[in-house]
Parts: C-alpha cells; sequence; structure tokens
C-alpha cells in the first residue's frame, strides 16, 4: 500500500515538475540558452501567490492568469533588453548566456527577498485529502497536477496547431532551415522566452500548493527543470513529461526509502548519471 | 607601461605582506576575504576560463579541503597547514578521476553537471556523522587571523604565477584551442583530455589549499557555510567581470568586485543582492568579454592611431 | 588519344612502384537511418595527389572524419604506414602523420593566426617560441604573413581557407586530407591553391588526398580519383578514365527517374 502511495504522490508531484520543465525546455530548445533563472520565477511566482493569500486571501488559482500575462511580459522584455544584445560569436554565446541567466537568477532572487522577506510560505489551500481505501490523495496537490496537465496540454495544442507553434518547432529543430523559410527568429526567440518564463510562473504559483518556499530556492526548480529536460532529452516535449514523472517518482521514493537528507541528493544523483550515461536523454537521439 | 609593472607588482606585495602590522581587525578580515575570492577566481579562470569548461561546482573542493583540514586538526592534531596542504592534495586526487568522468561532458550539460556534484557531496557531507552531521564541527582555537591571511596569500600569489606560466605556455595555448574547438585542436595533435583533466586539477587543488584556511578563520565549520554558493558566485563573478582566460582578469575583476560589493553590503544590505545581480548582467551587456580585454582593445587603438 | 595512353600508363607505374601510405579497407558508417559509408576501399600512396569526389551527400566528408579519428566506423579498417590507426585517439592520428582541414572553415577565432598554427607546430616544437617561429613560416608559405598576429576572426574566408591549410601543414603530415579547400575561391585563387598542391606534392612534403568539386582542377592536377555514391565507391581511375565513366556520368547527372525503364 505504501509504494501505490509513494506512486501517486510521485505522478502528482511530476506533473507540476512537468509544466516547470516544458518552460525551460522551449527556451533551450529555441534559443540554445540553458536560462540559469528559470527556478527563480518558478519560486518568485510561488512566493507571490502565498503574499496574496495570505495578505489578502486572493484564491491562488485566480491569480494563476495575472502571474503568467506577468511572466509573459517580464520574459519578452527580458529577451528584447538583455539576451538580444549577447555577442552572437559561437564560442562565446554559450558561455555569456549562462553567465547573464546566472546574474539574472541573482537579481530575481534578491527582488524576491527584499519583496516578501525569507520566510518560507506555502498556501495553506485545500489542506484535505480523498481517501480511498488506505491511500490518500492530498486534494491541493491533485489540483496542481489537474490545473498543470491541463496548461501542459493548452502548451502543446499552441505548439502543434498554430502558426508560432509551428515556427517554433521549426526553429528548434533546424535553425538554418528556419531562417530559410523566412521565420523571424528574433521574433520566435523573444516569445519563446516570454512563453517560458510564462509557464514557470504557472507552474510556480502550482508550487505553491506543494512547497514551503523562500526567494533563495529557485536553484532548486532549475535544476529540477534542467534534470527533467536532461532525463527526456533536450528540446524533446514528450520526453520532458516523461522525465517529469520519473523525477517525481525517484524523490517520492528516495524521501521515504533515504530519508530526507540523503533524498536531496537524489535529483543530482539521477541527472549526472543520465547525463553521463543517455547523454541524449533516455529517449534516445544524442544531443549534438 | 609594462616596465612599471615589475616595480609596481613588488611594492603591492610589500603593502600586502606588512598589511596585517598596521590594520585592524575589520580590515584584516576584509583584506583577507578579498584575497581569498580572489584566489578562488584565480582557480576557477584555469578550467573555466582557460579551457572553457564552465564550472559551477568547484567550491565542492574548496568544502572538501576546509572538512579535511578541520578533521585531520581535530582528530590526528596536525599543525593546521599541514592540515590544509593535505586538504589540497586530497581535492587534487579527487579531482583527477571526478575530471575524467565529468569532462566528458560539454557546455551547459558539464556547468551544470558540476553543480550537481557539488550539490551531492554536501548532502553527503551532510549526512556522514564523522562530520558533525550537517551541525557541524569546531576547530581548536589558536592560530589567528595573521597566519590564515599569509596562507590565503602566499596561496594567491603562487595562482597568478601558475596563471601567467600557463598563458604563456604550450599547455596555456593547448588549453585556449580545445576552449575554441575541441574536435579540431584534437585533430591538430592536441591530447585534449589530459589537458583538460589538468586543468581542472589545478582548478582543484587551489581552492582545496584555501578551504583549509577558511575553516580556521571561521573556528566553526558547517556545510553550508564552506560549501558556500556566495563564495562561488562571488570568484565566478570576478573572473567574468575582470575577463574569462586573462591574467590579470580576476585580479581587476575582484578588486573592483569587492569595492562595489563592500559598498552595497554597507549601503543596501536589503537590496544587496538584486543590485549584485544586476550589475553583473548590465555589465555583460556593456562589456561582454570583460574589463581587461575591453581596456587592452582601447589602449591598442589608441597606440595604433 | 595515344599520348594520353602512355601518360596514364606512365602514372600507373608510379603508383605501383611507390608504397601505399594510407589504405582504407570495407569501411562502413550508418547515421541512423542513413548509410553514410558503405563499404568503402581505396588507397593513397606516397607523393600522390589523391583525389576523392563525388555529389554532395556522398560520405566524402564522413570518409575523412573516419580516418582522422574523429567518427569510429562500423566495420572495416584504416592503416596508416602499415598500422591500423583504427580506434586511435584523433591527436595521436595527427601526430602520426595525417593532417586534415575541416570544409566549414573552423579557426580558433580568439586566437592570433601565428598561434592557431602554433598548436600544430607543438607537436614537433621542443618550446612554444620555436612552435610560434615554426608557425610564422607556414603562415608567411600560405600568404597570410601581414595577418600574422591578428585574431583568426578577423580573416576573410578565402584567409580562414588558407589558415585551414597552415595549421594541418604546421604538422608535418605524411598524409594532407584537404576538405574543399577550393570552394568559396576566386579563380585566380583556385590556381594559386592548385599550384601549392602540387608544389607540396612535387617537393614530396606530403602525399595529398583532397575531396573537391571543382572538376577543372581535379582533372588538371590529381594522379589519381575515387568517386563516391551515396556511400558506395563507383569508380576509381585517372582523370581521363574518370571521365568517360558511365557509372560517374550517371551519379552526377542523377540516377534515371524511377518507373521509367
Ligand atoms: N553527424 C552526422 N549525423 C547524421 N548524419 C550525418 C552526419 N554527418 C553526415 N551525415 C549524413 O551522411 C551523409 C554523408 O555526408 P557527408 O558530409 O560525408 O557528405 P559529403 O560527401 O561530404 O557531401 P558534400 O559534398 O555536401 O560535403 C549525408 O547524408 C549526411 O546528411
Ligand atoms: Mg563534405
Amino acid at each position: 500500500m505504501i509504494l501505490l502511495q509513494l506512486a501517486i504522490n510521485g505522478v502528482l508531484l511530476g506533473g507540476v515538475l512537468a509544466l516547470s520543465a516544458l518552460g525551460f525546455n522551449i527556451v533551450f530548445g529555441v534559443m540554445r540558452v540553458v536560462n540559469l533563472a528559470h527556478g527563480d520565477f518558478v519560486v518568485l511566482a510561488a512566493v507571490f501567490a502565498a503574499f496574496g493569500f495570505a495578505q489578502f486571501g486572493v484564491n491562488p488559482l485566480l491569480l494563476l492568469p495575472l502571474t503568467i500575462v506577468a511572466g509573459f511580459a517580464a520574459g519578452a522584455l527580458i529577451h528584447h533588453v538583455l539576451l538580444r544584445r549577447l555577442p552572437g560569436e559561437v564560442a562565446s554565446a554559450e558561455a555569456s548566456s549562462l553567465t547573464l541567466t546566472f546574474g539574472l537568477s541573482y537579481f530575481l532572487t534578491g527582488a524576491g527577498l527584499a519583496a516578501f522577506g525569507g520566510r518560507f510560505v506555502s498556501v495553506p489551500y485545500l489542506t484535505g485529502a480523498f481517501r480511498v481505501g488506505e491511500v490518500s490523495v492530498p486534494q491541493a496537490r491533485l489540483l496542481a497536477f489537474v490545473v498543470a496537465v491541463v496548461l501542459s496540454l493548452g502548451f502543446a495544442l499552441l505548439l502543434r496547431s498554430t502558426a508560432l507553434g509551428r515556427a517554433i518547432r521549426a526553429t528548434s529543430q533546424n535553425l538554418d532551415g528556419a531562417l530559410a523559410c523566412g521565420v523571424d527568429v528574433d521574433r520566435v526567440r523573444t516569445l519563446a522566452f516570454a512563453i517560458g518564463t510564462a509557464v514557470a510562473t504557472a507552474a510556480g504559483t502550482l508550487m505553491s500548493f506543494l512547497y514551503n518556499l523562500n526567494a533563495q530556492q529557485g536553484v532548486l526548480f532549475t535544476v529540477n527543470a534542467f534534470a527533467v529536460v536532461v532525463i527526456g532529452g533536450l528540446g524533446n516535449y514528450t520526453g520532458a513529461v516523461i522525465g517529469a514523472l520519473i523525477l517525481g517518482l525517484t524523490e517520492s521514493f528516495a524521501s521515504y526509502f533515504m530519508g530526507a537528507t540523503l533524498a536531496e541528493a537524489a535529483p543530482y544523483l539521477l541527472f549526472i548519471l543520465v547525463l553521463l550515461f543517455a547523454p541524449g536523454g533516455l529517449r534516445g537521439r544524442r544531443a549534438a | 607601461m609594462k616596465r612599471a609593472a615589475v616595480p609596481l607588482a613588488v611594492l603591492a606585495i610589500i603593502a600586502l605582506l606588512l598589511a596585517p602590522l598596521r590594520l585592524n581587525g575589520y580590515a584584516i578580515n576584509l583584506l583577507y576575504v578579498t584575497v581569498l575570492s580572489i584566489a578562488l577566481a584565480y582557480g576557477w579562470n584555469i578550467i573555466s576560463g582557460y579551457a572553457g569548461y564552465f564550472s559551477f561546482g568547484q567550491i565542492a573542493f574548496f568544502g572538501v579541503g576546509a572538512y579535511a583540514t578541520a578533521l585531520i586538526v581535530v582528530n590526528l592534531h596536525w599543525y593546521w597547514m599541514a592540515a590544509a596542504l593535505a586538504g589540497g592534495v586530497l581535492a587534487l586526487a579527487l579531482a583527477i578521476p571526478l575530471g575524467y568522468v565529468m569532462l566528458r561532458l560539454r557546455g551547459p550539460f558539464f556547468a551544470m553537471g558540476m553543480f550537481g556534484m557539488a550539490q551531492m557531496v554536501r548532502v553527503l557531507v551532510t549526512a556522514v556523522p564523522a562530520t558533525g552531521s550537517g551541525s557541524g564541527l569546531f576547530l581548536p582555537p589558536g592560530s589567528g587571523i595573521t597566519e590564515v591571511y599569509y596562507w590565503t596569500l602566499a596561496i594567491c600569489l603562487g595562482a597568478i604565477a601558475l596563471t601567467v606560466w600557463i598563458d604563456r605556455s604550450a599547455f596555456g595555448l593547448r588549453l585556449q584551442a580545445l576552449r575554441e574547438d575541441e574536435q579540431v585542436a584534437a585533430t591538430l595533435g592536441v591530447e585534449t583530455t589530459r589537458a583538460k583533466i589538468t586543468a581542472f586539477g589545478l582548478s582543484a587543488l587551489i581552492p582545496g589549499l584555501l578551504g583549509g584556511g577558511y575553516a580556521l578563520f571561521l573556528t566553526y565549520i558547517e556545510p553550508d557555510a564552506v560549501f558556500s554558493s556566495r563564495l562561488d558566485l562571488q570568484s565566478i563573478v570576478m573572473a567574468i567581470l575582470g575577463g574569462l582566460g586573462t591574467v590579470w582578469g580576476p585580479l581587476i575583476g575582484g578588486l573592483v568586485m569587492t569595492q562595489i560589493s563592500e559598498a552595497l553590503w554597507a549601503r543596501f544590505p536589503q537590496i544587496y543582492l538584486m543590485i549584485f545581480g544586476g550589475l553583473l548582467v548590465v555589465l555583460l551587456i556593456a562589456l561582454p568579454r570583460g574589463i581587461v580585454p575591453a581596456l587592452a582593445a582601447r589602449f591598442a587603438r589608441r597606440s595604433g592611431a | 588519344m595515344p599520348q594520353m595512353r602512355k601518360r596514364r600508363r606512365v602514372v600507373l607505374q608510379a603508383w605501383h612502384m611507390s608504397a601505399p601510405l594510407l589504405v582504407v579497407e570495407d569501411v562502413s558508417l550508418a547515421f541512423g537511418g542513413v548509410q553514410a559509408l558503405n563499404g568503402v576501399s581505396l588507397e593513397v600512396r606516397e607523393g600522390e595527389i589523391f583525389a576523392l569526389i563525388g555529389p554532395n551527400g556522398a560520405g566524402k566528408t564522413t570518409l575523412f572524419n573516419v580516418i582522422s579519428g574523429v567518427l569510429r566506423p562500423d566495420g572495416g579498417d584504416v592503416r596508416f604506414a602499415g598500422r591500423s590507426i583504427l580506434g586511435w585517439a584523433p591527436h595521436r592520428i595527427a601526430r602520426a602523420g595525417v593532417a586534415r582541414t575541416y570544409q566549414i572553415v573552423r579557426p580558433f577565432g580568439r586566437l592570433s593566426v601565428v598561434d592557431n598554427v602554433a598548436v600544430g607546430a607543438l607537436v614537433h616544437a621542443r618550446t612554444i617560441g620555436q612552435a610560434r617561429n615554426d608557425a610564422r613560416d607556414v603562415v608567411g608559405f600560405v600568404g597570410l604573413g601581414a595577418y600574422a598576429d591578428r585574431p583568426a576572426s578577423s580573416l576573410t574566408l578565402t584567409q580562414r581557407k588558407r589558415l585551414e591549410v597552415a595549421r594541418a601543414l604546421a604538422l608535418r603530415p605524411k598524409l594532407l586530407l584537404l576538405d574543399e579547400v577550393m570552394a568559396g575561391l576566386t579563380p585566380t585563387e583556385m590556381d594559386g591553391m592548385a599550384e601549392f598542391v602540387q608544389h607540396l606534392s612535387e617537393r614530396g612534403i606530403a602525399a595529398i588526398a583532397g575531396i573537391e568539386h571543382v572538376m577543372r582542377l581535379v582533372m588538371r592536377i590529381s594522379h589519381r580519383i575515387v568517386v563516391l555514391d551515396a556511400g558506395r565507391r563507383i569508380a576509381e581511375g585517372d582523370p581521363a578514365a574518370i571521365q568517360t565513366d558511365p557509372a560517374v556520368i550517371e551519379a552526377y547527372l542523377g540516377a534515371p527517374l524511377a518507373g521509367a525503364g
């Protein structure tokens, strides 16, 4: 029974991790940028939602549209003002985008600490649980999972059936080809980064049901997203969902069987092993 | 300019050697932390600046050095500098097999892989009872800040000398070639694996040696203090700001950064991190290659005209 | 015609007398579903100018990648100077005397032109100073003397092509693999490069194996040609024979339409 319970917890967590990772993945896929500030967007939204709930009793689900719009606007702005200006030389582009998002990450952490303080907060929302036999399904986790799945499906629909989605996928697969077909790559990149941050802030709002957080925990979510995407294969969207489930299950089982301290190492261990032994992700296809 | 450099450097070193005789406690602490982060920046600059392998995990070797020193001093009662030396050697010994494995990863994969590695080391240290299980270790009091300062200064000067040598050596040329294009370097006869691992080892030895001094400086160590992401961040930013893969980048970047950092800490403790991160972003846009290359370019343009 | 045949015999005699420097034997390599190389065999002899030609995507660059150790073939063997070099690391193959250039130029952008070349020169030089001196000579030799101390990123495409050759030459190779060094050059520059290649071969500096699309030059300077198409070797011979080979003509004109025959 405990195994089933752990599996359910893992899957529910995996759903939210998948949403967060999709945001990270689109940015990498389109721009080849590892966004080290990704987790900070997640955490900032979570802390913001907790703040709204505690101060004004705003239902975090109502905040969701707001955080999504804010995330989108912030992402578009950051790309337009900063990322776009990085030098394009191949050898240093990677290093400078890492450095830039690294600085951005500290900026956001600092901003979050200044605005919301360092206290760990969460949203005490739907604290009950459904009982099915001996298994309990926490309502908040279930809700977060369902919303995450809905948003992920919306994201998939956007990628599959809109002109923008096609342009994004084309750019992810082959930059030169996309350029040759007249895709406005700069615009696609701006939108991809904006969507990436919007997805991150959406995931963060849901994370506020699941975790006690302060603005300094962003790194955790960057690493999670990176781990998910590495497991699933960079730029591979279905892979990311599978990766998220694997990571969710790993965290759930590890914290039960290994204790909280050692379990903290589990995602790191998992992703280093995948990096070393299956460099293209578990679903094959080597990264170039 | 070149001719003025040598006497200037000699004067600076003499001043740094005499500093503890003149400075008060606060100032000497500040000087120690400055020298420490510059030395860390020099260590990071070898693997990340010269070889182009961005590491977000070199602080692990600093932590290993600190814990090794603390454990040796507490349990074996060695003189601390001997223990710190052993800590550095341990970091180097760990780095060679680790580098062999991790340096197969490239770009962001290596950067994040090393970050994950450092986190795992931190968690392991927290979980092992011999290290005080995360609640920390006390060191016997006795060695003053002056000793720690001289130790750190010696390593910092050593790291600078090492970098000067690398910059002019065949080894340094090989590192820069593989940074630009590893496959091409290999087909031009560069034994890339060996060069990378050597660079990685040196970039572990330096923080490994520094860690012991830091343990003594704190007199009490715990995982979060020695696997300090703040120190790690600071040294990385210094090297980037000054100019990645340049001899004087970490020093110039370090001096500029500590000035800014001190001023910010004192004036805006609340939004220190925010300004700090913002500044890094702005500087990167304004001087994408760092201060030293920007100055060099300006100097070249002026003397060329 | 008789004159032609005579020349051909002379060349072939010379070929049989010299020792094989590079032997590629039955090499195959697939990328996923694409069979880039399918049982390719060929030989390059000492002092020879050998050309590898074939339509786009034939597998020519892939074969160079296999020879230089960048890719490991699925099957077959590569021997250089009598020893199998299969599975050797690229740096070891380079040091053994096989140098290559890249079709899409890949300079070390932030290093100076001299330092780009000195990397290869380090293999023989005892000190870095000596490597830089040797590099300067080679840089002058390929006509980049005036740019020696500029960063390689400031070079034009033509100059970058020369830099590719200079870096490879600095290794003092016995075999030089040139991957489309003519592409993008003006006709005059091409003639210059052709002369340069002939000079290398005649002076016994290195055997040349070149991938080339510029047929005018291939036919003029190469001693022997192998034609690849879709990963297979479809022809081998001297320029005259290749020009009239029906399989080669078909490969270049495209396969007959499906269903047409
Ligand atoms: N790294 C790779 N991954 C996947 N497929 C590859 C790779 N390199 C080459 N190919 C494929 O292998 C085939 C042979 O490519 P190769 O570059 O060797 O051709 P080529 O003869 O050099 O052509 P060109 O004249 O255009 O340079 C092509 O179908 C190409 O798409
Ligand atoms: Mg080719």
